[in-house]
C-alpha cells in the first residue's frame, strides 16, 4: 500500500518503473487515424518487437517514442518519466534509422563520436567509449573511412554503435535489418541480439517480419490498423494467438467456420467436426477455429484428437517437409506439414485424389475471435 | 552529360547525309564510319561561336589601334584600361554588384529551396513551377519590368535598384540547383543529428549545411559569373552613375571602339571561365557528389 501511495503522489522518473510506457497514445493525420488510442509498457532490459504489416502504426509509434512525431493525444513515459513535451534531443532514447541516416561527410569515427560530443564528454572517455563500441559491432580499424566506403551490413553496424554510444536507457530500431540481404540479415539478427544481451539495454525494434520477430523478442506487439491486436511472449503470440488477424498474420493458420452445435461445428456442406466443447462459445453461433498446417496428424492419430476425412489435392515438397492440401468439407481446404521423416521417397507420399484420415489434439485448436 | 547528348548527332547525320551515304555504302557497312557531314558541321558551329572571341582575345594584344590589321604583340590596352578611371570604377561596380547578388541570393534560394522539397503542400508545387518562370522569361522582359515596378515605387535608379533586380533574378538558379540537393538529402539525418543530442540549429549548422556546402559554392560561383556578366537587366535598372562594366563598355562603344575594350573584353573572358571550372571542380576537389553542376558527369 505504501509503495502504492508512493508512486501514486510522485510521478517523477522511479527505478522498476517500465522502460516504456505508451498511454492512451494516438496520431491523426488530418482524416486518417494512423494510431488509435493506444496502450503499450516495455519491461526494462527487454528486447520488444512491434510487428506488423505496412501502415499498421508501428514506425508511427517508434517515432512517437522518439520525439519525432508529436502525438495527437495521450502520453509518452520513459522511466515513469513524461516526456510527452520534450524535443528528441532531451530524451534519454536513441534511433537506429531504416535508412541507417550516417553522417557521410564524417568518418566513422566523428559518427559514433557525434553524440558524446554534443554531450561534451571529456577526450579520454570519448576515446575509450567510441574505442570500444567500434569492437562491440566489429569495426575497429575502419574508423578513419567513409561511410561510403562501407557495405550495406557495417553501415548497419555503424548506425548502431552511433546510437549505443550514448548508452541510452531505451534503443528505438526502424526496421533496420530491411535493406539487408537474406543472408546477411540471418547474420545481423544473431549479432543484434548478442549485443542487447551484452549491453542489457531496453531494444523497442519494429519490424514487419515475423521470422525475425520471433526469433529475437522477449516480448512482441502484433499490431493493425493502429491498433496493438496481443501482446506478449512469441510463444504466446504463435501458439495462442488472440485475433484472426494474429493467427493469420504470425506463420500460417488453417481457418474454418461454422455453427456451433451440440460440442461441434457444422462446416460446409452439412459436415460435422467433432471439435468437443470450446471455450466461450454459445449453442447456435458462427465460430472460427484454426489449425497450425504442423499440428495436424496424418498417422499415429489417437482417440482424443479431433479427427476427420481428407481428400489430398496437392502435394508439395519442400526439402525438410511436406505441404498437403487436403479438403475437408466443400470449399474448406487445410494445410498440413509433415517432416519427410517416415515418407521421405515420393513412392511414400500421399498422392492426389486419396483420402486421408487426419487429426489434431483438441489443445491445439484455436477458437478466433 | 556527354553522352546523351553526342548521342543525337549521328541520327541527325543519317538522316541528312543520306543520300551520300547510300551511294558509299560498298565501302563498308555503314555504322561504323565516321559521319563526316556531323562532323563538318560540328566544325563550323564551333568556328563561329569562337572565331569572334578569338578576335577579341588577339586584338587586345594589338601595337596598333585598328581593329581589323594586327601588327605585333603589345601589352599597351591592358595598362590603358587600368589607367582609365571610369573603367575601374565601374569594375569596381561589377564586383560589388556580383558579390551582394551571390550572397543574398545563395542565402535566399537555399531557403526557398529548403522550403519547397520540405514542405509538400500543393501550394509548393506550384511554387516550384513559378520559380522556372524567370529562367524562361525573355531578359528584356525583365528588365522592362523591373524598371517599370522601381518607376512605379519611386525608387530611382542607382546601385541600390541594381542589386535587388541582380539578386532577385538569381535566385531561381540558386533554387533551381539547391532544390536538386535538397531532395537528395535524407531527411532522417536531421532527425538523427536531433537524436543524439543536437538542438535543430544544430543540426542544421553540423550535418545539413556540410553535406549541402558544395553545392551552395558551386551555385554561388555561377550567380557570380552570370551577374558580372549581366548586360540586359544591368541596362534597365542602373542609373548614369555608377555604372557596371557592361553597361559601361556598351556606351563606350558608341563612341567609337577603344582596344582597351578588347582587353577588359579577354579580362572578364578569362575570369569567368576560371569561375565556371572552380565551380565544377571544387565539389570534386571536397569529395562530394551532386553538386547540381556536375556537368562531367557521365
Amino acid at each position: 500500500m505504501t509503495a502504492d501511495t508512493l508512486t501514486a503522489t510522485q510521478p517523477t522518473a522511479t527505478a522498476g518503473r517500465p522502460a516504456v510506457e505508451l498511454v492512451g497514445i494516438g496520431k491523426t493525420y488530418g482524416e486518417a487515424e494512423v494510431v488509435k488510442d493506444l496502450d503499450l509498457s516495455v519491461e526494462a532490459g527487454t528486447f520488444f518487437s512491434m510487428l506488423g504489416p505496412s501502415g499498421c502504426g508501428k514506425t508511427t509509434t517508434l517515432r512517437m517514442i522518439g520525439g519525432f512525431v508529436d502525438p495527437t493525444r495521450g502520453d509518452v513515459l520513459l522511466h515513469g518519466e513524461d516526456v510527452t513535451d520534450l524535443p528528441p534531443n532531451r530524451r534519454d532514447v536513441n534511433t537506429v534509422f531504416q535508412s541507417y541516416a550516417l553522417f557521410d561527410h564524417l568518418s566513422i569515427w566523428d559518427n559514433v563520436a557525434f553524440g558524446l560530443r554534443r554531450k561534451r564528454t571529456g577526450k579520454a572517455e570519448l576515446r575509450q567509449r567510441v574505442g570500444e563500441m567500434l569492437e562491440l559491432v566489429q569495426l575497429t580499424g575502419r574508423d578513419k573511412d567513409m561511410p561510403r566506403e562501407l557495405s550495406g551490413g557495417q553501415k548497419q553496424r555503424v548506425a548502431l554503435a552511433r546510437a549505443l554510444v550514448n548508452r541510452p536507457s531505451v534503443l528505438l530500431l526502424d526496421e533496420p535489418l530491411a535493406a539487408l540481404d537474406l543472408k546477411l540479415r540471418r547474420a545481423m539478427q544473431v549479432e543484434l541480439k548478442r549485443i542487447q544481451r551484452e549491453v542489457g539495454i531496453t531494444f523497442v525494434f519494429v519490424t514487419h517480419d515475423q521470422d525475425e520477430a520471433l526469433t529475437m523478442s522477449d516480448q512482441i506487439a502484433v499490431m493493425n490498423e493502429g491498433r496493438i491486436h496481443q501482446c506478449g511472449t512469441p510463444e504466446d503470440i504463435y501458439e495462442r494467438p488472440t485475433t484472426a488477424f494474429v493467427a493469420g498474420f504470425i506463420g500460417t493458420a488453417n481457418r474454418m467456420t461454422g455453427d456451433y452445435r451440440d460440442g461441434g461445428l457444422v462446416l460446409a456442406g452439412d459436415m460435422r467436426l467433432r471439435t468437443g466443447e470450446l471455450e466461450g462459445c454459445r449453442e447456435g453461433e458462427q465460430v472460427t477455429i484454426a489449425v497450425r498446417p504442423e499440428k495436424i496428424w496424418i498417422s499415429d492419430l489417437t482417440p482424443e484428437m479431433v479427427q476427420t476425412d481428407g481428400l489430398v489435392k496437392a502435394t508439395v515438397y519442400g526439402g525438410p517437409t511436406t505441404t498437403y492440401l487436403m479438403e475437408i468439407a466443400p470449399g474448406v481446404e487445410l494445410a498440413v506439414l509433415e517432416q519427410n521423416l517416415q515418407r521421405a521417397r515420393t513412392e511414400d507420399r500421399w498422392t492426389d485424389g486419396e483420402r486421408v484420415r487426419i487429426g489434431w489434439l483438441p489443445e491445439h485448436c484455436l477458437v478466433l475471435h | 552529360m556527354s553522352v546523351t547528348t553526342a548521342r543525337p548527332e549521328p541520327a541527325v547525320a543519317s538522316a541528312a547525309a543520306g543520300t551520300s551515304r547510300r551511294r558509299r555504302r560498298r565501302r563498308g557497312s555503314g555504322m561504323d564510319r565516321k559521319p563526316r557531314f556531323a562532323v563538318a558541321v560540328t566544325a563550323l558551329f564551333f568556328v563561329l561561336l569562337y572565331l569572334p572571341i578569338a578576335a577579341v582575345v588577339v586584338f587586345s594584344f594589338n601595337t596598333k589601334k585598328s581593329l581589323t590589321v594586327f601588327d605585333g604583340w603589345s601589352l599597351q590596352w591592358y595598362r590603358a584600361f587600368f589607367n582609365d578611371r571610369e573603367l575601374t570604377h565601374s569594375l569596381g561596380t561589377s564586383l560589388e554588384v556580383a558579390a551582394v547578388a551571390m550572397v543574398g541570393s545563395v542565402v535566399i534560394g537555399a531557403a526557398l529551396a529548403f522550403g519547397l522539397v520540405r514542405a509538400r503542400s500543393r501550394l509548393g508545387a506550384a511554387a516550384n513551377a513559378i520559380m522556372l518562370i524567370p529562367l524562361i522569361t525573355p531578359e528584356i522582359v525583365t528588365g522592362v519590368a523591373s524598371l517599370m515596378l522601381f518607376k512605379g515605387v519611386y525608387l530611382e535608379p542607382g546601385l541600390a535598384t541594381l542589386m535587388i533586380a541582380e539578386t532577385t533574378f538569381s535566385i531561381s538558379y540558386v533554387t533551381v540547383i539547391l532544390r536538386a540537393r535538397v531532395a537528395e538529402l535524407n531527411p532522417e539525418i536531421e532527425e538523427a543529428a536531433m537524436d543524439l543530442g543536437a538542438s535543430r540549429m544544430q543540426a542544421v549548422r553540423l550535418v545539413t549545411l556540410p553535406l549541402m556546402w558544395p553545392a551552395m559554392l558551386s551555385s554561388a560561383i555561377l550567380i557570380f559569373t552570370i551577374v558580372f556578366d549581366d548586360f540586359v537587366l544591368a541596362f534597365f535598372t542602373t542609373g548614369v552613375s555608377p555604372q557596371p562594366l557592361s553597361v559601361r563598355i556598351y556606351s563606350a562603344i558608341r563612341f567609337g571602339v577603344q582596344p582597351s575594350i578588347n582587353a577588359v573584353g579577354t579580362l572578364m573572358l578569362v575570369a569567368s571561365i576560371l569561375l565556371i571550372v572552380l565551380a565544377l571542380v571544387l565539389p570534386r576537389l571536397l569529395g562530394r557528389h551532386g553538386s547540381g553542376l556536375d556537368l562531367f558527369k557521365s
